[in-house]
């Protein structure tokens, strides 16, 4: 998974467009404190989670399966924790539901559609749903909106008609119509072509920086391109929280590489930690990390985000296998 | 290859619950239906064993057609499920035989729809062990009817159903396009059936029923009960041919879905997906908008709600093809109802389409709420909608509310329709007194918000139900057991029976007048009730992610404060003061009684006093003088009687039995007499003579009867006092003596209640029986009364019977007096309402219809009939004793007309409304007019003893009466289509008889189908066959004997025997064929042709067979040699227009062989020869009496 062009679009896209008014001046934070959630069928999805989250963006990084969903949706007020306490600066997240919808942007991971209704009349009635009574100024929200996620041309047709990243484009403009202070977008990019995915993240870098974007992905490049502050978590536990730059350096000179062929990974693998495999023109790439020189023809490498994301989670794998 | 196909097909299904599941379905369904008499599935049960092979045949008929939407499923997943799972990439690249994955699968799934069906056949052998029915309604195994329904029913319909559908989804690869067929096929069934109201379509009828039922029935027509018990419906004749027809169809239909199934991937008919466009140039701002969350924004978010909701449903196919099978099957309904009989229409009046709107649309209707309720509630979670949404700052009520008005506005659409397609059908009939308020108030108010509590209901149980089928089986369960729980535990009151409002007929007359005091509590209470419904719905409406019940549960606690809490705890505060106020009104001002209740005090009336009082001698009337006040705004009375009583019986009488009406209070005054004993729950006081009763002795009795409404009812229980339009009759006096009226009579509820079974319900047929010929077979009823009348009312009219002597009006009050001319029976009805009067006059007899002003159309008719009755009665009975004969029109709270001395009152729902259409159609309405207006001869002159046979004399003389006064006027044909209906309805009738078919000469007075459709047929007959002179002097010879002559009265012998008097020897076996014994004929054309000779006229040569059948009470037949006169005839073909051709030939001829043949010329070319041409014989099949001739 080598760099390719298109994960560079940043630069052209920020500073462009200030979204809000009123909070803009405002310091805020969501501050969540000792989350704890456990499903009826025995899985702790959150396991005293306890984390505080800035404004700008946010990236939350973990597994399939690691209690990302369950920590955005509490945040979105559709699940509830069995304990623990939510905080947006003054707000109780938890108890003021109704607040809190007010100022949130969501999109879930997965979501679908009524089968006839168009992306027009869908994007007008949430943004009635959201507050905006005047006929006028919805109108030109509206229409604003699918300018900007570029729908404008298929406004009248159903959504049920539409590709995966149009569809995905949709759910970017319903989130965001509300001139949200709180935006959590889960797993927003999977589906989308390279392209679109580069549209979403300008579109997201625009809109978060003045206010809350929590990102939820597993796509650890993502957090990279996008979020100056990061947490990792798995199994319902917080295995890290800070910036990208601190996590890559906290692994600076640990990380080794080496390309093998196939039938050496057995060997290499019961003799080293190996935090990552991947292929690489077809052979096995092998990251481990090592506090010395491990031999064995690995040359050191400069950590990055994927290699912290794969010690933390393999770190804690280790742990409770141990 | 096939056998693989064919064995995967079977095992994929017999491997799921499916299959299992329907077979316990039926089985339950088949199982409640024969064992118990709650459950009705397929018709009801009459005097056959429960497992007769009939019932079972029956049942086949019936689940074979209900199970078309299982077949449904089985089809469409033998055609379609490749599809739906995308594996018929992966299949149809594989070397496979198209023959034989098509039929391998067809047939597979074929034989799977068969095993659900086998349930009828275990239902019927399992419901003798789990009912609670004594042995003597059960018979023996009939296992070859087991057979025959599989085979005449189960099994071809599962071939036709499944090949029709499994063509329909090859053809269309959709699923719901199968069960929309599965729609139409049932829609199909129900046009035929509609078809068949008309005698003259029924073989049309049986063969276009894809289901083969209607052909069924036909065979089983004229079954009586023991053909039921023993006889089975093989493969043969209509049933045969439909079978057939119908195997052929679908084998065709199959073959071509065959030739156009490819293995090919077909081109998606979908357009083309949006393509995206290449550029980006994303510039424009996106503007600065004002939020707002107060009130209004609240009520734009709901309006959105709705909009979305409402948009989605019906933009859907689903919905669009439902909506046009309910509007097809609605306008079936509405253009070929049959509401007044032989083949008659009403003219469509609102209340009538109103009627059948609701007969065939709201089983639809309720299909449609629970369907898309369900959907409504699931439609953002199926979708995964759910979190974008829930996630808005959208109050849960506006989500709920909005899904609620959504639905609330798709029933208005469901309803409008229903409505539009009323008033089309009327427009298009040339009727043109709409009554669009009368739709609106039933359909739109009334009928709506019993759908809404039903649509509330059903959107709960989906909120509370953790998936969907769980929320539509919650529904079915509580809808189920809502409408038969109560019943079974004796819960009468409708506070507890959910959405239950009281009865209520509109009429015409008094529009809701009576029902509104009632009707408006309880829909308030419904209403406030559905609030907190309501309320509860949107406190525990999953708003996220969270199922738990105890985080709903809690969440919800959490919620109920504010306006919520207060709202409710208001809304909760008048619902209980609603309640409150309805039970103070129905059950503590009135008496609300349980059915068993009122079982158990008629059981002890019986138990109590029968032996003891049942041939007690008592009193009789022999002078009233009635002064009763109406008062119709408060829809009171007080009927007060001033009356002679004497004893004519041979002994003292020391008791007076006296039965107060129910309901109603009474206060009696005796002379020389006292109150001896009260028994209230009865309504049953007894009077202690004192000196007693001397016989000859003539005493006085006063009575006030009075009525004054106390609040609501739980439903009406008196609807004879009303603002417009009272109609009573003097039975609200205190009637004399035990009245064996008042026992229980349904064969079930006696055994209950330890009561020995009816044997005769009258006294049986003894001319020497004096103690009974001195009363009539009408209870109490007994002498030629003098009765005087003065009657007020606030009405325009009061009527009472007899000349009017006064009429003046008095402190705003209109007083009526009248006099009988003549002393007549002491059974008589008064009426008060808003009258138009249309009056005639016949040699000094004034006639006059009281009609409400809006139905005009058959006054003049009704007139024409009195005087024709009139005019042919008194030439051949002897004189008319009054000075008036009346017509009133009373509400259609009863449909009937009956005949009081000099008056007839005659429903707003039959005569007044009837259609005389088309030429060759039987005028109803003067026939009926005919008939009462010879009951003035026939029961008001000439009474029957209390004695089986009596209603010979009334009802069968009647009937004569009326026949003769018909074919005066509309001539021969007319009366054979007229007897044709009597015929085959006294036919159908026999296999329903619940005790034992009677002949005439004994007829019991509860056995219409006897002395009306049997009576005519036999008494036309006679006619036809010793001349009407003959039959009307004997006739009159009963009138000049018997005719308001003192008692002993007549009996059906006097009748029977004058008859065999006239009659001439040859044909005195008529007397005792059609009078003393049940017989029956199955007389048929074997062939028939013609030849052209050459002076131009036609030799016909006709092939006959005859068969004459003595049926017992049971109606098992034994045949008997024939020896008897029949005629045989031919017809000329009909001109255009004309239901019948003209008579060629017609000859009577002694039969007595079997098979017969015979040779006439005839002048014209003939279409139709036969015997028994104008089958006049009772015939078990008359439809093959005639043939058309084949030339040699």
């Amino acid at each position: 998974m080598t760099c390719t062009t298109y994960l560079c679009p940043l630069q052209r896209a920020r500073g462009a467009i200030a979204l809000s008014s009123k909070w803009q001046e405002t310091p805020m934070q969501l501050v969540i404190e000792n989350l704890t959630k456990t499903y009826p069928n025995g899985v702790r999805a959150l396991d005293n989670v306890s984390m505080t989250i800035p404004k700008g963006m946010y990236g939350l990084l973990g597994p399939n399966g690691a209690g990302k969903s369950t920590l955005m949706r509490t945040l979105a007020t559709l699940q509830e924790p069995d304990s623990g306490r939510v905080h947006l600066d003054a707000l109780d997240v938890l108890g003021d539901r109704e607040a809190v919808r007010r100022i949130l942007g969501y999109l879930p991971q997965e979501f679908g559609v009524y089968p006839k209704t168009s992306a027009r009349a869908m994007l007008d009635h949430i943004a009635i749903l959201k507050g905006v009574t005047n006929r006028g100024e919805r109108k030109e929200l509206v229409g604003a909106m699918l300018e900007r996620v570029n729908l404008t041309q298929h406004a009248r047709k159903a959504i049920s008609s539409f590709s995966g990243g149009m569809k995905q484009r949709f759910g970017i403009a319903q989130a965001l119509i509300g001139d949200p202070k709180l935006l959590i977008v889960d797993e927003p990019t999977a589906g989308l072509d390279p392209g679109e995915r580069n549209r979403f993240y300008n579109l997201l870098a625009e809109v978060g920086e003045n206010v809350i974007v929590i990102l939820s992905t597993h796509i650890v490049q993502d957090v990279k391109e996008l979020c100056t502050q990061m947490a990792i978590i798995n199994l319902g536990k917080l295995l890290f929280a800070g910036t990208p730059v601190d996590a890559e350096s906290e692994l600076a000179g640990q990380i080794w590489q080496k390309s093998v062929s196939k039938d050496e990974l057995g060997e290499i693998e019961a003799r080293h930690p190996i935090i990552s495999t991947k292929l690489v023109a077809g052979r096995p790439l092998i990251h481990i990390r090592s506090e010395e020189d491990p031999g064995d023809g690995f040359t050191p490498v400069e950590p990055d985000l994927e290699d912290v994301f794969f010690t933390q989670i393999n770190a804690r794998q280790n742990a409770l296998s141990a | 290859m096939f056998g693989a196909f064919f064995r995967f097909e079977l095992n994929y299904w017999l491997r799921s619950m499916m299959v299992y599941v329907f077979l316990v379905i039926i089985t339950a369904l088949v199982t409640g239906a024969v064992a118990s008499d709650n459950v009705q599935v397929g018709g009801s049960l009459d005097n056959s064993n429960r497992n007769s092979p009939y019932t079972i045949q029956m049942m086949y008929v019936a689940m074979s057609t209900i199970s078309v939407i299982m077949t449904a499923a089985f089809a469409n997943g033998a055609a379609a499920r490749d599809f739906t799972y995308n594996t018929h990439q992966l299949l149809f690249t594989k070397p496979i035989s198209k023959f034989a994955f098509v039929m391998g699968r067809f047939w597979g799934s074929v034989l799977v729809a068969m095993v659900p069906l086998l349930g009828v056949s275990l239902g019927v052998l399992l419901a003798p062990r789990v009912s609670f029915i004594g042995a003597e309604e059960w018979g023996p195994v009939f296992w070859s009817a087991h057979f025959w329904g599989f085979v005449t029913a189960a099994a071809p319909n599962a071939i036709i159903m499944t090949a029709l559908i499994f063509a329909v989804v090859i053809f269309t690869r959709s699923t719901i396009a199968a069960f929309i067929a599965a729609i139409v096929l049932i829609v199909g069934g129900s046009i035929a059936q509609a078809l068949v109201s008309n005698l003259d379509n029924q073989t049309l009828a049986a063969l276009v029923d894809p289901f083969g039922s209607m052909a069924i029935s036909d065979a089983v027509r004229y079954w009586t009960v023991d053909d039921r018990n023993t006889r089975v419906i093989t493969l043969s004749g209509l049933v045969l041919a439909n079978r057939v027809l119908w195997l052929a169809i679908s084998m065709g239909v199959l073959g071509l879905s065959y030739w156009r199934f490819s293995f090919a991937e077909r081109k998606t008919s979908r357009h083309a997906r949006p393509t995206e466009e290449a550029s980006v140039k994303a510039t424009r701002k996106i503007p600065k908008v004002g939020y707002q969350h107060g009130s209004g924004a609240r009520f734009q978010q709901f309006a959105s709600q709705v909009k979305v909701d409402f948009f989605e449903t019906i933009k859907s196919n689903v919905f669009i093809l439902l909506s046009l099978v309910t509007l097809i099957n609605v306008s079936v309904a509405l253009l070929f109802s049959d509401a007044v009989g032989f083949g008659l229409g009403a003219l469509p009046v609102t209340y009538n389409m109103i009627d059948l709107i609701r007969g065939s649309m709201y089983a639809f209707l309720l299909g449609i709420i629970a369907f898309y309720t369900g959907v409504m509630v699931w439609k953002e979670r199926e979708a995964k909608l759910d979190e974008v949404l829930d996630a808005l700052p959208q109050a849960t009520w506006t989500i709920f509310l909005g899904k609620f008005i959504a639905m609330t506005l798709i029933v208005m659409i469901i309803l409008t329709i229903g409505i539009l397609a009323g008033v089309v059908v009327q427009a298009s009939e040339g009727y043109t007194r709409f009554q669009l308020g009368l739709y609106v108030t039933e359909i739109l108010g009334l009928d709506l918000l019993n759908l809404l509590m039903l649509v509330l209901l059903s959107m709960a149980a989906h909120i509370v139900a953790p998936n969907k089928y769980l929320g539509y089986f919650l529904f079915v369960i509580f809808v189920v057991c809502n409408a038969f729980i109560w019943s079974a535990l004796e819960v009468s009151t409708r506070l507890v029976r959910y959405g239950s409002l009281p009865d209520y007929t509109y009429s015409d007359m008094f529009g809701f007048a009576p029902f509104v005091s009632g009707l408006l509590p309880f829909a308030i209470y419904w209403m406030l009730f559905s609030v907190l419904l309501g309320i509860a719905c949107i406190l525990v409406w999953q708003r996220g992610k969270e199922r738990t019940v105890k985080r709903r549960l809690s969440f919800a606690i959490r919620q109920f404060r504010g306006p919520i809490a207060v709202t409710a705890g208001c809304v909760f505060a008048l619902w209980i003061a609603a309640g409150s106020w309805i039970y103070y009104n129905t059950i503590i001002r009135n008496e609300l009684f349980t059915a068993s209740e009122v079982e158990l005090r008629q059981a002890s009336y019986e138990k109590d006093f029968k032996v003891i009082h049942e041939g007690m001698s008592q009193p009789n009337v022999i002078s009233v003088k009635y002064n009763i006040d109406i008062f119709p705004e408060r829809r009171a009375i007080e009927f007060a009687g001033d009356q002679k009583i004497i004893n004519r019986s041979k002994e003292p009488i020391e008791l007076l039995l006296l039965n107060f009406a129910d309901g109603y209070k009474t206060e009696v005054e005796v002379e020389n007499a006292t109150l001896k004993e009260a028994h209230e729950d009865q309504d049953y006081y007894i009077y202690e003579f004192n000196p007693a009763m001397q016989p000859g002795e003539e005493l006085g009795m006063k009575y006030t009867v009075s009525y004054e409404p106390k609040g609501f009812e739980n439903s009406n229980t008196q609807l004879s006092i009303v603002q417009n339009g009272s109609f009573f009759n003097n039975m609200l006096a205190p009637q004399i003596g035990y009245q064996a009226g008042k026992e229980l009579t349904n064969k079930g509820d006696r055994k209950t209640y330890g009561l020995p079974e009816t044997e005769n319900l009258m006294p049986s047929l003894d001319p020497a029986d004096i103690d009974n010929r001195r009363k009539s077979y009408i209870p109490g009823i007994n002498e030629w009364v003098e009765v005087e009348t003065v009657i007020s009312t606030t009405n325009d009219y009061a009527i009472a019977p007899g000349s009017l002597v006064r009429s003046w009006e008095e402190d705003g009050r209109r007083y009526f007096h009248y006099k009988v001319d003549h002393p007549s029976l002491n059974f008589y009805s008064f009426i008060s309402a808003d009258y138009e009067v249309a009056v005639n006059e016949w040699n000094g007899v004034d006639l006059e219809v009281y009609y409400h002003p809006d139905h005009v159309w058959n006054v003049d008719n009704m007139l024409r009939s009195m005087r024709d009755s009139l005019e042919y009665y008194s030439e051949n009975f002897g004189p008319y004793k009054h000075k008036q004969a009346r017509i009133i029109e009373f509400p259609r709270i009863a449909t009937f007309a009956q005949a009081f001395p000099g008056t007839m009152p005659y429903s707003e729902g039959i005569g007044f409304i009837a259609d005389l259409g088309e030429e060759d159609d039987i005028d109803m309405v003067y026939y009926v007019v005919a008939h009462e207006m010879a009951h003035q001869w026939w029961a008001h002159q000439v009474i029957g003893a209390n004695m089986q046979g009596s209603t010979l004399l009334s009802e069968t003389l009647a009937q004569y009466s009326a026949l003769m006064v018909m074919e005066k006027t509309f001539g021969r044909d007319i009366m054979r289509k007229f007897l044709q209906y009597e015929m085959d309805s006294y036919l159908r009738a026999r296999g329903s008889e619940r005790l034992k078919e009677r002949p005439l000469l004994t007829v019991e007075s509860s056995q219409g189908y006897i002395h009306y459709r049997k009576g005519s047929c036999a008494m036309y007959y006679m006619k036809e066959m010793i001349g009407e002179d003959k039959i009307n002097g004997v006739l009159k010879g009963l009138v000049d004997r018997f005719g308001y002559k003192e008692t002993p009265y007549p009996t059906s012998l006097d009748l029977v025997n004058g008859l065999r008097e006239v009659t001439p020897d040859d044909l005195k076996y008529l007397v005792n064929d059609l009078f003393e014994e049940i017989t029956l004929f199955a007389n048929r054309t074997k062939s028939a042709s013609y030849e052209e000779l050459a002076n131009g006229k036609y030799k016909i040569r006709l092939e006959i067979e005859c068969k004459k059948f003595r049926a017992d009470e049971k109606g098992k037949e034994t045949e008997v040699p024939v020896n008897d006169w029949i005629e045989i005839g031919a017809f000329a073909e009909p001109e255009s227009g004309r239901r019948y051709g003209e008579t060629l030939h017609r000859e009577r001829m002694k039969i007595t062989n079997e098979e017969s043949s015979f040779e006439f010329i005839v002048d014209e070319r003939p279409a139709k020869v036969g015997v028994d041409p104008f089958a006049l014989l009772i015939d078990r099949m008359p439809k093959d009496n005639m043939k058309k001739p084949s030339k040699f």
